[in-house]
């Protein structure tokens, strides 16, 4: 009886799942807070109730009947139900170009997260520093994990990312403490912001590169001392421009970062990250982790391809600083220092280096772990650096390290016996 | 299969067991108060001593049976958020603490760094906020239901020039300052502005500046020296006040010390020794001495805790008790969170001449009170004594 059950749920497709979540946060929309009241609670649980579970133990058992009847019943079985048409479907899909099913799931999960994240600011807020922290840790694994250095310079990325996307809005967007007054609506925003970020992500390569030119004659210990020399420089140097608000900080930048535009650029950023990983250039870049002299014997250019990859990183933690400034609408040098450091650290080694999945799913159980764990108070900095401790004790490379990420096989049909044929 | 019914049906029974037991729909009688405070990260002793003082507060309002309001008791429940001292994790928790708990009013965040964008969510929310300790002033500006609890820098920066010029007739003073940060470079900015308008341009012979975390200042000292100042002004947090001051007696430095509220700190005097004592500073309130109010809060939680607030504390005192007498003030609650919080901020706009433990309190239209500040002197004791008050 159980092994048909897990059966059955191993028949479902990547689609059939999706539709499930769909149908959970459709039941939490209609009932759950009817449900809530029922079960003797004022109000629905966020976060899937942990942070009342730790507040009031007695409620535990109503709880975990609320997470059943709205998350895992309507899940389970609308995904077992579905699974014959969603697995004739994604068998057609399959036959398409992976884009026209990729952009058909990720609407979905759009959906999913518009509905979830739209029923509590809560949960908005938290899903969308949960997005921008997996840009972040994809960035760095670039450069830490599918490159093999150990780069301390990401919080200056984001520093400089940050204060140059705002400095950008600011001018075009308020009449702000530069002088001109609006350039543009606040209408245009949607349409320019994207530019703006590409900009900051560019610039912050640009710095990159001037860093990555004189540190990469070094390795290992010292390429983290100059890069962290980097941070500090950023640091400071912001510190004392007082036309950008110095040690102060910068404000009132207008609100870009929806959850549309977060969501977008971190599908981006996965997308991007995950073809430029598997190109020549990533291979090569495995290449000179594993052995540069060897890769150098192999005609691979090691010095390009090492400051390809650097500024490649720098690109995209430039891009999540000007999101976070967006959202934050206040940025301040102390923010982009050591603590910043550390978390973006923790996020990518617990996931996992080299990997997609490790990335996203690092960053998100940090964050998540960090609200989850919230009415512990103190003892929240005892319990995740311990959960870090095991996981590098039993998993050295990280949860979900090496492994790789395929579109295709991810969203295949499950039906066993039909359609195995060879994949991705 | 069997069994995963039989759990899922002990958990359904168990639920509805507990449910029957404590049918509580969310108490719509119960004042809930949040405080955003940075229990953990670079400043814990604040967020401690934060923390502290609120439940001494919270004593006192169980006592008298909780808040009275158009002639109905309501009890308080605080909340206590803890924002890592990033400024993420206070947006984070200022939106939960006012979408998820139902929150009538915020006391904190305290840096500014997390007070900026968490007064950016308080006033979207249209949920008034009280921050004890940010001096930015970003922080209040253009957000109408964001408070604060302290005087401000440009205020503070002219009360110490004016009472070295009262008090000793100086003509030339030193400043020294840490650069790289927010609070020290205002106050100096400040300071030195209000000394040139008193006594000339170029009153202010060396205007020197390090970075946080340097350790010897000997360089900055020797120039201030030679620079024949009569007064050096040292707007830095207890751990450099002690080093800057020892270091300048090393140096043979002859002339006077003063200082801004940041010197407010028992640790000042721990780490200073008898090099500190017979110098001046400007703070909130003074511990030694203190009278009324003042000295039964500093003894309660001398007592309770083992040590002597600091200003920290004793703001967050006096946020906590505008508060309540904001709340009380708006002459009976709706029930309906929106309304009354909106009621709440307008009692608070309209507080006149309360009487704080930091001194008295008014709010005009902008969120920043008129307060006086105190100047302190620290005493052969190492206790910080009133000298005099000075009002706007």
């Amino acid at each position: 009886m159980m092994s048909r059950f897990s059966m059955l749920c191993g028949e479902v497709p990547a689609l059939g799942w999706l539709l499930g979540i769909l149908a959970s946060v459709t039941a939490e929309y209609v009932i759950g807070e009817d449900l809530s009241n029922i079960l003797g609670m004022d109000k629905a649980p966020v976060l899937f109730g942990v942070l009342m579970a730790f507040k009031e133990p007695l409620m535990i058992p109503n709880l975990l009947a609320y997470a059943f009847i709205i998350y895992v019943f309507p899940a389970v079985s609308t995904g077992i139900l579905t699974r014959v048409p969603a697995n004739r479907l994604a068998g057609r899909l399959d036959h398409l170009p992976v884009i026209i099913s990729g952009l058909l799931h990720i609407s979905f999960l759009y959906l999913i997260i518009h509905f979830w994240a739209g029923m509590n600011d809560y949960h908005l807020i938290v899903i969308k520093i949960t997005m921008i922290s997996v840009i972040l840790t994809l960035s760095m694994n670039v450069i830490n994990g599918y490159m093999g250095e150990f780069s301390c310079s990401h919080p200056g990325f984001m520093a400089i990312g940050a204060y140059t996307t705002s400095v950008m809005t600011l001018v075009l967007f308020t009449k702000s403490r530069f002088g001109a007054g609006p350039i543009l609506p606040e209408a245009a925003g949607p349409f320019v912001f994207p530019i703006v970020l590409v900009i900051g992500g560019l610039l912050t390569s640009l710095a990159a590169l001037i860093v990555a030119i004189p540190s990469f004659r070094t390795r290992g210990d010292y390429l983290a001392i100059i890069s962290l020399a980097f941070t500090f420089m950023i640091k400071s140097i912001i510190e004392n421009m007082e036309i950008i608000g110095g040690a102060r900080g910068l404000g009132d930048q207008p609100d870009f970062s929806g959850l549309t535009a977060v969501f977008a650029w971190t599908v981006l950023c996965i997308w991007v990250v995950n073809n430029f990983v598997t190109s020549v250039p990533g291979k090569a870049m495995n290449a000179v982790r594993d052995n540069e002299s060897a890769a150098d014997a192999m005609t691979v250019n090691t010095r390009k391809t090492k400051i390809t990859a650097f500024m490649f990183g720098a690109f995209w933690a430039g891009v999540a600083g000007g999101l976070l400034a967006h959202m934050l609408r206040y940025i301040n040098p102390g923010t982009f220092g050591l603590q910043k450091l550390a978390e973006i650290f923790a996020m990518v080694y617990f996931g996992g280096l080299n990997s997609i999945y490790g990335s996203i799913v690092g960053a998100a159980s940090i964050s998540l772990l960090g609200e989850a764990l919230r009415p512990l108070e103190l003892y929240k900095w005892i319990v995740i650096p311990l959960l870090l401790i095991i996981v590098m004790i039993k998993r050295p490379t990280g949860l979900m390290a090496f492994m790789e990420f395929n579109m295709k096989k991810l969203l295949r049909p499950r039906d066993r016996g039909k359609e195995e044929g060879p994949v991705g | 299969m069997k069994r995963i019914f039989i759990i899922l049906s002990l958990i359904l029974v168990s639920a509805a067991a507990v449910s029957l037991n404590s049918c509580k729909a969310r108490d719509k009688n119960v004042i809930r108060i949040g405080l955003n405070a940075p229990i953990t990260g670079d400043i814990p002793k604040v967020g401690e001593g934060a923390k502290f003082a609120a439940q001494l507060w919270l004593e006192d309002i169980k006592k008298a049976g909780g808040i009275e309001v158009g002639g109905k008791k309501y009890p308080v429940e605080l909340i206590i958020e803890d924002n890592e001292t990033k400024a993420e994790s206070a947006v984070k928790a200022s939106t939960k603490l006012i979408t998820q708990d139902d929150v009538m009013i915020i006391i904190g965040p305290f840096a500014s760094k997390q007070a900026v964008p968490a007064g950016g969510v308080a006033n979207n929310y249209k949920t008034p906020m009280v921050a004890p300790w940010s001096t930015n002033p970003d922080t209040t500006k253009n957000r109408p239901y964001v408070f604060r609890a302290c005087f401000l820098d440009p205020f503070q920066g002219p009360v110490v020039a004016n009472f070295i010029k009262d008090e000793f007739k100086f003509k030339k003073a030193a400043v020294l300052f840490d650069v790289a940060s927010d609070y020290p470079k205002g106050l100096a900015e400040f300071f030195k502005l209000a000394w040139e308008k008193n006594n000339g341009p170029g009153s202010v012979v060396a205007y020197e500046s390090f970075t946080t975390n340097d350790k010897d200042f000997s360089s900055q000292l020797t120039k201030i020296i030679k620079s024949g100042a009569q007064i050096l002004f040292v707007p830095q947090y207890y751990n450099e006040v002690a080093l800057i001051v020892k270091q300048a007696k090393e140096l043979g430095w002859k002339g006077t010390i003063a200082g801004s509220d940041s010197w407010g700190s028992a640790e000042t005097v721990k780490l200073c020794g008898s090099d500190c004592f017979g110098k001046f500073f400007s703070t909130h309130y003074a511990a030694a001495g203190a009278k009324g109010d003042t000295k039964e809060f500093i003894e309660r939680y001398n007592k309770k805790y083992g040590y002597v607030p600091d200003d920290v504390s004793a703001l967050t005192w006096d946020s906590l008790n505008i508060t309540k007498k904001a709340i009380e003030s708006t002459g009976g609650l709706t029930g309906d969170i929106k309304k009354d919080r909106t009621a709440v901020r307008d009692a608070l706009a309209k507080i006149k001449k309360f009487k704080g433990i930091t001194g008295e309190m008014t709010y005009t239209d902008s969120g920043d009170p008129q307060k006086c500040a105190v100047i302190v002197k620290i005493n052969n004791k190492g206790e910080f004594e009133f000298y005099k008050s000075v009002c706007p």
